[in-house]
């Protein structure tokens, strides 16, 4: 295929549904979700690999398609073609400017961090994409879904964050920021073990990985269909997918590390086990599937990090595992949906407003409020009289008053010190003539 | 007098003129104030560009005027004053743009444009300084001009806002001068010179070189807004929303920070500086401004005084970038001072659009309004996320080069601070977009005012948008040629000498 030719293709992917976005240049467009996927279903159909470099974006930095994402590019095609036509249809309701900006936002993130060939180009597109998926979950949704997308996205700046960190810490070793170079640059580096567990952490958060799982499972409880049938392939293989990126598989053997993400693995596993059949709802079934999922990915992860031969061969199967992920997850979904329209009993209702918050949420706060009520130390060391005073203060912004005190203090001491200083300088001139 | 002399005084003149001029224009005479405005800034944009053009092909622009014996007035475009003249420029006029859409129908309207040019003639003075006496004089100039436009409503709040802020820069302009009086008696030159001119003083004179730094900074730091510096800043926000645009991304806050550029660089040069054992306090004085700043953005209801606190901890991001010695930080210094001034003069701008448009002034009035001002909002967006640091958007290339910079310069605590800020940058700014996009918009806004099917004034409405996008294309185009982070690396080739 023709080189330029393939750059526009290959920027359209994401670029076209970035276009769609802004309200006014989709106006005249019936379909604009499922026409903003035809950039990606022609790059498809087209069967060869071919990469564009963009020296002037950003730092410099480049898409490709290849085997592998060709993958995870249909997946992402089929889940976003299938959400696209729920996001119109559920209950005739007209369809929402909003929800369709951030439904094209998502989209373009998504698709983009699929084809980047670069640490930044991926944090660009899945950190917009991020953002986007915020916005579908939270948009015309009821307190559940608020509640739930505060906590994504107070995690997705803490992701963000530590990815940014692990960026600063290639950066530091190499100027090539390629997935290839990176993993050869800071697989010798001093600070291997910072920057993997900076990758680890980020991805970990971005995709929902027990024990860092804390939106999972508000976000499946409170979705609507269209965001609960794009959860597995898009946030939670995305974060997969970085994480394969990012890590050096292949180049480095750390057994110890290895060993600590196999036991966290099947840790997430039991855990979504007993747990998810504690919880017993047939709604959230999806959910601890992926706790489930996830947690074997990390097993075979850990396997990989532990020894380069198998790190090398991790990689075909990460991406083959991803794609089933996201198949596998919103097949679930949908079933489930069909089944609650077609028998409600069957399936416990999502919760509805006035339900509590999460425990990480509810459980400091009583904890002080408990301590204050009886007048002992709840925590070691710390009387929880203080923190509930502490807590007051911070309602009653007490701070912030003793802050613009002080403030206003300095302001009264700076006529005095201009004319102290004023004299200075008359004594300097007289000083220099003298 | 050639090209290469009267150039500097060309692009002085390009907004003096005018002001001038408009000063003795009475009210009515609208078209011609409006016409003798965009014709400056539309000149000086131009003659800035012509001279980039000609120091990229080995023109040297300097003027030199004697003023006193032994003392020039001297103008010169050296890399680094062009970065902040074409910022400047450029600026300018889109908010000479915005100023004439914004106060449309008010009073005083010739003496605020009057003092307006006034006040960019001497925010480009600063820039084209070719040594400390020169950059004295414009920047004291600056505090006298821009006083008029802070109290230019004339209400009381504003009368005592533009008192509070005259004491704070005739403090840090007698610092200044103090500073400047001593290094003469010292070095004997004032003349700014790629990587400074005190190094070669003896081991005797390094306690007095160190009081003398802390007296410059002082006096520059008022304008920069390093705490405890900054009491003036919040204050004077109660002026029109183009002035504080000016006030916070074009002129006096950075007035400052660049001021703190040239002595560090230009003056005592960044090696000799580290050597005398000042930067690092400086690096620590920006770092706890950056957190002290965001932290009070935090809970401040107000908009325009949230911002004003953001700007507080954004302009200490130049200071840190210079106080990390090393070159990749001077390239996020120096970036960050042309990226926190479009980020921040689109904030403005839209707080502006929405105080005048719907009477909006407060964070919790701000709910849904992005369904009644999507354009705006969706430039305020940008601008925020700008300065959170998130990709591709200005902000995130200040922020890497000045991680990779700490990282490079040993300085690791600082990618904590940036971390740190980065969290508070969202906690005060991403409330103020959950309310706009998600929340419901109230019956009936504070005090609206109708521009048909229009969101707002185009006047209004097209200097955010161009400056959002200017925001985008800052990140995304990064290492395109011409770009600000481009022209950082050049500047910091010549004062590392790499």
């Amino acid at each position: 295929m023709n080189t330029t030719l393939s750059a526009i293709l290959l920027l359209s992917v994401p670029g076209y549904p970035l276009l769609l976005a802004f309200p006014a240049l989709r106006s005249r467009s019936p379909w604009p979700c499922h026409i903003a996927l035809l950039p990606a279903v022609i790059l498809l159909a087209v069967p060869a690999a071919f990469s564009v470099d963009l020296p002037w974006l950003l730092f410099g930095s480049g898409l490709a398609v290849g085997e592998r994402s060709r993958w995870l590019l249909a997946m992402a095609v089929v889940l976003w073609g299938a959400a696209a036509t729920l996001l119109r249809a559920p209950a005739n309701q007209p369809e929402s400017n909003h929800l369709t900006t951030f439904f094209l936002l998502t989209l373009a993130g998504s698709l983009g961090a699929i084809l980047a060939t670069d640490l930044v180009g991926f944090f660009t597109f899945s950190t917009l994409m991020g953002y986007g998926f915020y916005g579908l979950l939270v948009n015309g949704g009821e307190m559940a879904a608020q509640r739930a997308g505060r906590i994504y996205l107070a995690l997705l700046i803490l992701a963000d964050l530590a990815l940014f960190e692990a960026l600063l810490i290639v950066a530091a070793v190499t100027d090539d920021l390629s997935f290839g170079a990176v993993h050869q640059a800071v697989a010798p580096s001093a600070s291997l073990n910072l920057y993997l567990s900076m990758v680890l952490v980020g991805f970990a958060l971005k995709a929902g990985i027990w024990p860092l799982h804390f939106w999972l499972l508000p976000a499946f409880r409170s979705a609507r269909p269209a965001a609960a049938l794009l959860l597995g392939g898009v946030p939670i293989a995305t974060g997969l997918l970085g994480a394969v990126h990012w890590l050096p598989l292949g180049e480095i053997s750390s057994p110890g590390l290895g060993l600590a993400l196999q036991w966290l693995g099947v840790g997430a596993m039991l855990h979504a086990i007993v747990a998810g059949r504690i919880q017993g709802q047939l709604k959230m079934l999806p959910a601890y599937a992926a706790i489930f999922a996830t947690g074997l990915f990390i097993t075979a992860l850990g396997a990989g990090l532990a020894d380069s031969a198998a790190g090398s061969r991790y990689g075909d199967l990460a991406h083959l595992f991803i794609v089933s992920l996201g198949f596998g997850l919103a097949v679930l979904t949908v079933g489930i949906g069909w089944l609650a329209a077609r028998s409600p009993d069957a399936v416990a209702p999502a919760k509805r407003a006035g339900d509590p918050a999460p425990w990480f949420e509810r459980w400091p706060g009583a904890v002080v409020r408990w301590g204050a009520q009886m007048g002992s130390d709840t925590l070691p060391r710390l009387r929880a009289s203080w923190l509930a005073t502490a807590g007051r203060l911070w309602q009653t912004r007490a701070w912030q008053s003793a802050l613009d005190g002080g403030e206003r203090s300095l302001q009264r001491w700076a006529f005095a010190i201009t004319l102290l200083l004023l004299l200075g300088v008359a004594v300097a001139f007289i000083g220099a003539l003298s | 007098m050639s090209w290469d002399t009267g150039m500097p005084l060309l692009v002085l003149a390009s907004s003096l003129l005018p002001g001038l001029v408009i000063f003795f224009l009475p009210e009515e005479r609208i078209v011609t104030r409006t016409t003798l405005n965009l014709a400056g800034a539309t000149l000086k944009l131009a003659l800035v560009g012509v001279m980039i053009w000609g120091a990229l092909y080995g023109h040297h622009y300097e003027t030199r005027l004697p003023i006193l014996p032994g003392l020039d007035l001297v103008l010169r475009a050296d890399p680094l004053s062009i970065l902040f003249v074409a910022l400047s420029s450029i600026l300018w006029l889109v908010t000479t743009i915005y100023a004439i859409g914004y106060l449309e129908g008010s009073p005083n309207r010739s003496r605020f444009f009057g003092f307006f040019s006034l006040c960019v003639t001497a925010t480009v003075g600063v820039a084209l300084a070719g040594n400390l006496i020169t950059f004295l004089l414009f920047y004291e100039l600056l505090t006298l001009v821009t006083y008029p436009l802070i109290v230019h409503r004339g209400t009381e709040v504003a009368r005592r806002a533009g008192r509070t802020y005259l004491i704070y820069t005739i403090a840090g302009g007698t610092l200044l001068l103090l500073g400047t009086v001593w290094l003469y008696t010292l070095a004997g030159s004032l003349d700014f010179t790629a990587r400074g001119f005190l190094s070669g003083l003896g081991g005797a004179h390094h306690t007095a070189l160190v009081i003398i730094f802390v007296l410059l900074i002082g006096g520059l730091g008022v304008k920069a807004a390093l705490i405890p510096l900054h009491g003036w800043l919040p204050q004077a926000m109660v002026a029109p929303a183009p002035v504080s645009a000016l006030l916070h991304a074009v002129a006096v806050v950075k007035a400052g920070a660049f001021g703190i550029m040239r002595v560090v660089y230009d003056v005592y040069g960044i090696q000799f500086a580290a050597t005398l054992g000042v930067t690092l306090p400086l690096a620590i004085v920006a770092a706890v401004t950056i957190i002290y700043g965001s932290m009070r953005a935090l809970f401040q209801d107000d908009l325009k005084r949230r911002l004003a606190f953001s700007t507080v901890s954004q302009v200490a991001y130049i200071v840190l970038g210079i106080a990390i010695v090393g070159p990749v930080a001077t390239i996020g210094g120096l970036v960050h001072l042309v990226h926190q001034g479009v980020m921040k003069i689109t904030l403005f701008f839209c707080a502006g659009n929405l105080a005048e448009t719907l009477g909006i002034h407060k964070v919790s009035e701000m709910n849904g309004v992005g369904r009644r001002m999507p354009w705006t909002m969706a430039a305020f967006t940008i601008g925020t996320f700008g300065m959170i640091g998130a990709p591709p958007l200005a902000g995130f290339i200040s922020k890497w080069y000045l991680g990779v910079g700490a990282l490079d310069g040993g300085q690791g605590w600082v990618v904590f601070i940036l971390a740190g800020s980065s969290l508070l940058n969202a906690g005060y700014f991403l409330p103020i977009l959950y309310a706009a996009w998600f929340k419901a918009p109230p019956d009936s806004w504070p005090a609206e005012r109708s521009f048909g099917r229009r969101e707002t004034a185009w006047a209004l409405l097209a200097p955010p948008v161009v400056t959002a996008l200017l925001t985008l294309a800052a990140g995304l185009l990064a290492s395109a040629p011409f770009s600000p982070l481009q022209w950082a690396r050049f500047i910091t080739t010549l004062e590392y000498a790499l």
